[in-house]
């Protein structure tokens, strides 16, 4: 589930519009190009539909529905939706994701700014700790990384461990209900590398003159960081705000790994992509589990189209008036 | 968005067995093999690697003797078993054969997933008949038991004598068992707690059910107990939760899936008696003691003998012959008894179990099983569709009690709820 690092910023903007005066006319070379890319594009485009469009329609069909994975589905129009917000397991698992996603994302966020600016600056050994704080984050959704974290903050486990020696008895984490949601969080804080090389790669653009003039100016680090760093960087925080806020929804085999796939201790830790595949895959209701994914897909649309609009009074791209 | 990750995931494991039933199309014939071409046959069960070591014997002892099938096993953990089961199931991909729970047999029997064994030829006669009914829905049989469990109180003699505790007969009142697991648990200083709470155990609940003379669930597949009934079951641990009596839930969730007892941290559990094998094996304990349950009424203990494991096969597959074939070699051969001894339980075909020798722990099983004899009642009949859900939501209930998020009465509201909405679903 790891995202894949994308050092391209946002996608070239009008790249293939030829300039007005190219003397190439719309002839049979360009239909051919067009035949050509199709071409190419084919099983790129089968597969987009057999495998994500075809089950993502059936899966709306099946979201007004009851539908047990055996019996044919049963017509219920939005029951599911309206029995869901009676529903206190969902209720719980809605709390326990967005608990996740609100203090999760932005202290990833920024240990993976921090860390980028620490890496920035040329130093001794720089692409040894480049990739070792880069590690985490390409086996991090694994379940072995599952695995160890549950023993590590397990009872006894190293964590605790280490606590005790500073005189901190907390116990085991993974059976108390209060701290389950600190070790989620650390472990997505610890796979901060995929934003990390994203702010590198954008720290890299800013001209080193703006910050030779703001010192020529007498401007000291944090005014540096507020009036240039952060200004020019904001197209990059915006695209890793949007992602990691997106991919934190989607926590799922963490989850399931370290709660034994149940979602405890006392639903501390009931996901909600979790409940849906319980749902679905442990109580046979196919529909609900349906109407759950579709809600999350809405919601994380409606959350990606107000951070847009949000947008436009924080980001600054450059060449803009602004 | 995830769902679209949870339907490859779904995609990825159906397809695997989606392959092997890719030409699935009369399920009507029974294709059979010969020694030169052999059929194979997927069988699937849940387990550890023990249970996967006896298994293999097995399957070879099988095939030795059956040169014209071949089996191809195939095992995971209890809780991956049914997620996995319910997506081959819907894209049509069960395996030929398969371990069953007597939870779930009804989800799948009544709904045309499993194979009429009536049909095929599999030979019952040595089996009790008190146990067959346990296999059957509405006058079909859909799973063969392969051995039988009772369930018992477990406990370690060592640590009591080490305790200065005497060991308990097993003719005791729940005062009395509760008295015993509050002196385990004040004695045993921090190191040893008395049990994990056993009121949040389905099974322990419908024994004090039957003990009360009220069955679980009606005919008709609704509730046979009241929201009462199940307040009174919770009230009876009340005055031990949180007291060295009961092990922590937080101690019992950072232990799992090794239960508390077999991690050495309670003195006694409550459960089914063919866990001796794997207390042992987690514990290291040199010797672990099995006695009857608590019962407020000495002459009626509410217990039965359930099949502790049943065989099935699918209605899709296109050995039946080969799965017949099978299923009989397993629950009645003798030598296959020999190979798992009590740890599927005790054998349940008397063939099978006259073929076995018990020796040390398997005989503590099999005698227990004889001593509680004159208590046993009939095998209660496979519970109502959804009952796997009821009863893991029975434990996460249960277990929220015991975090001490819900109070007695709100944790029987929020089972109701579920349970109610459930069987309505089902209707």
């Amino acid at each position: 589930m790891t995202q894949s690092p994308t050092l391209s910023r946002r996608p070239p903007r009008s790249a293939p519009s030829q300039p007005r005066t190219s003397r190439r006319p719309t002839s049979k070379r360009s239909g051919a190009d067009a035949r050509a890319g199709y071409t190419f594009l084919l099983p790129w485009l089968l597969g987009f539909i057999a495998l994500t469009v075809g089950p993502m329609i059936s899966s709306l069909y099946l979201s007004f529905t009851n539908y047990n994975l055996f019996d044919a589905p049963k017509w219920i129009g939005l029951d599911n939706y309206v029995t869901m917000f009676q529903d206190e397991r969902f209720l719980q698992s809605v709390g326990v994701t967005v608990g996740y996603v609100v203090f999760g994302t932005p202290l990833k966020l920024a240990a993976a700014l921090a860390v980028a600016m620490l890496l920035n600056s040329a130093r001794k050994g720089q692409g040894f700790y480049r990739s070792a704080f880069y590690a985490p984050s390409l086996i991090g959704a694994s379940v072995s990384i599952a695995i160890v974290w549950k023993a590590m903050f397990g009872d006894a486990g190293p964590v605790d461990q280490g606590l005790s020696f500073f005189g901190i008895n907390l116990g085991g984490w993974v059976g108390n209900p209060s701290m389950t949601m600190a070790m989620f969080i650390l472990l997505t804080v610890w796979q901060f590398g995929a934003p990390m090389v994203i702010f590198l790669a954008g720290l890299k653009q800013i001209p080193a003159d703006l910050y030779e003039a703001a010192s020529m100016d007498g401007a000291g680090p944090v005014r540096k960081f507020f009036n240039i760093t952060w200004p020019m960087l904001s197209p990059v925080v915006f695209f890793n705000l949007l992602m990691e806020t997106i991919h934190a929804f989607q926590i799922f085999s963490s989850a399931y790994i370290i709660s034994n796939g149940e979602g405890g201790p006392a639903g501390s830790t009931l996901f909600y992509t979790l409940y849906l595949y319980l749902r679905g895959f442990s109580d046979f209701r196919m529909g609900y589990a349906s109407a759950m994914a579709w809600l999350l897909v809405v919601v994380v649309g409606v959350i990606t189209l107000i951070f847009f609009k949000t947008s436009k009074s924080w980001v600054h791209y450059s060449g803009d008036s602004k | 968005m995830i769902s679209r990750r949870s339907f490859i995931t779904t995609v990825a494991i159906g397809s695997a067995s989606a392959a092997a039933l890719a030409a699935c199309g009369s399920p009507a014939a029974s294709q059979t093999g010969s020694a030169e071409n052999p059929v194979t046959i997927n069988y699937t069960w849940w387990g550890n690697d023990d249970r996967a070591e006896r298994t293999r014997k097995a399957i070879a002892l099988f095939e030795g003797k059956n040169p014209d099938i071949k089996v191809n096993g195939n095992f995971t953990d209890f809780a991956g078993y049914w997620q996995k089961r319910a997506t081959e199931a819907a894209g049509g991909g069960l395996p030929d054969v398969m371990q069953w729970d007597l939870s779930y047999l009804r989800d799948y029997g009544q709904r045309n997933q499993l194979l009429d064994l009536g049909t095929v030829k599999i030979n019952t006669d040595a089996f009790e008949k008190s146990l067959l009914p346990s296999g059957q829905i509405k006058g079909k049989t859909y799973g063969i038991p392969t051995s039988t469990n009772a369930f018992a109180v477990y406990y370690d003699p060592a640590k009591l004598a080490s305790l200065g505790i005497t060991e308990p007969t097993g003719k005791w009142t729940y005062k009395d068992y509760n008295a015993f697991l509050a002196e385990v648990g004040a004695k045993g200083n921090g190191a040893l707690f008395g049990a994990t709470d056993y009121t949040s155990v389905w099974w322990m609940f419908n024994i004090w059910l039957r003990q009360n003379n009220i069955e679980a669930f009606t005919e008709d597949g609704k509730l046979g107990f009241t929201k009462d009934d199940l307040k009174k079951w919770w009230n009876v641990t009340a005055e031990l939760r949180g007291t060295p009596a009961i092990v922590s839930e937080e101690r019992v969730t950072q232990l799992a899936p090794k239960s508390p007892f077999g991690s050495n941290v309670t003195g006694s559990e409550v459960t089914w008696d063919n866990f001796m094998a794997s207390y042992l094996g987690d514990s290291g304990a040199k010797e672990l003691k099995l006695v009857p349950v608590p019962s407020d009424d000495a002459d009626n203990l509410g217990l039965f003998l359930k099949p502790s494991m049943l065989m099935v096969a699918s209605a899709k597959t296109k050995y039946k012959d080969a799965a017949a074939r099978f299923i009989d070699f397993m629950v009645n051969d003798p030598e296959v008894g020999q190979i798992f001894k009590t740890s599927r339980g005790v054998p349940a075909s008397k063939t099978q179990r006259d073929g076995t020798t018990f020796e040390g722990t398997d005989k503590l099983v099999v005698d227990y099983e004889k001593s509680i004899e004159q208590y046993l009642k009939d095998a209660p009949e496979p519970p109502i569709v959804g009952f796997g859900t009821l009863e893991s939501s029975f434990k996460r209930v249960a277990s929220d009690l015991n975090y001490g998020k819900l109070t007695v009465d709100g944790a029987a509201d929020a089972w109701f709820k579920e349970a109610e909405d459930l069987i309505k679903q089902n209707a």
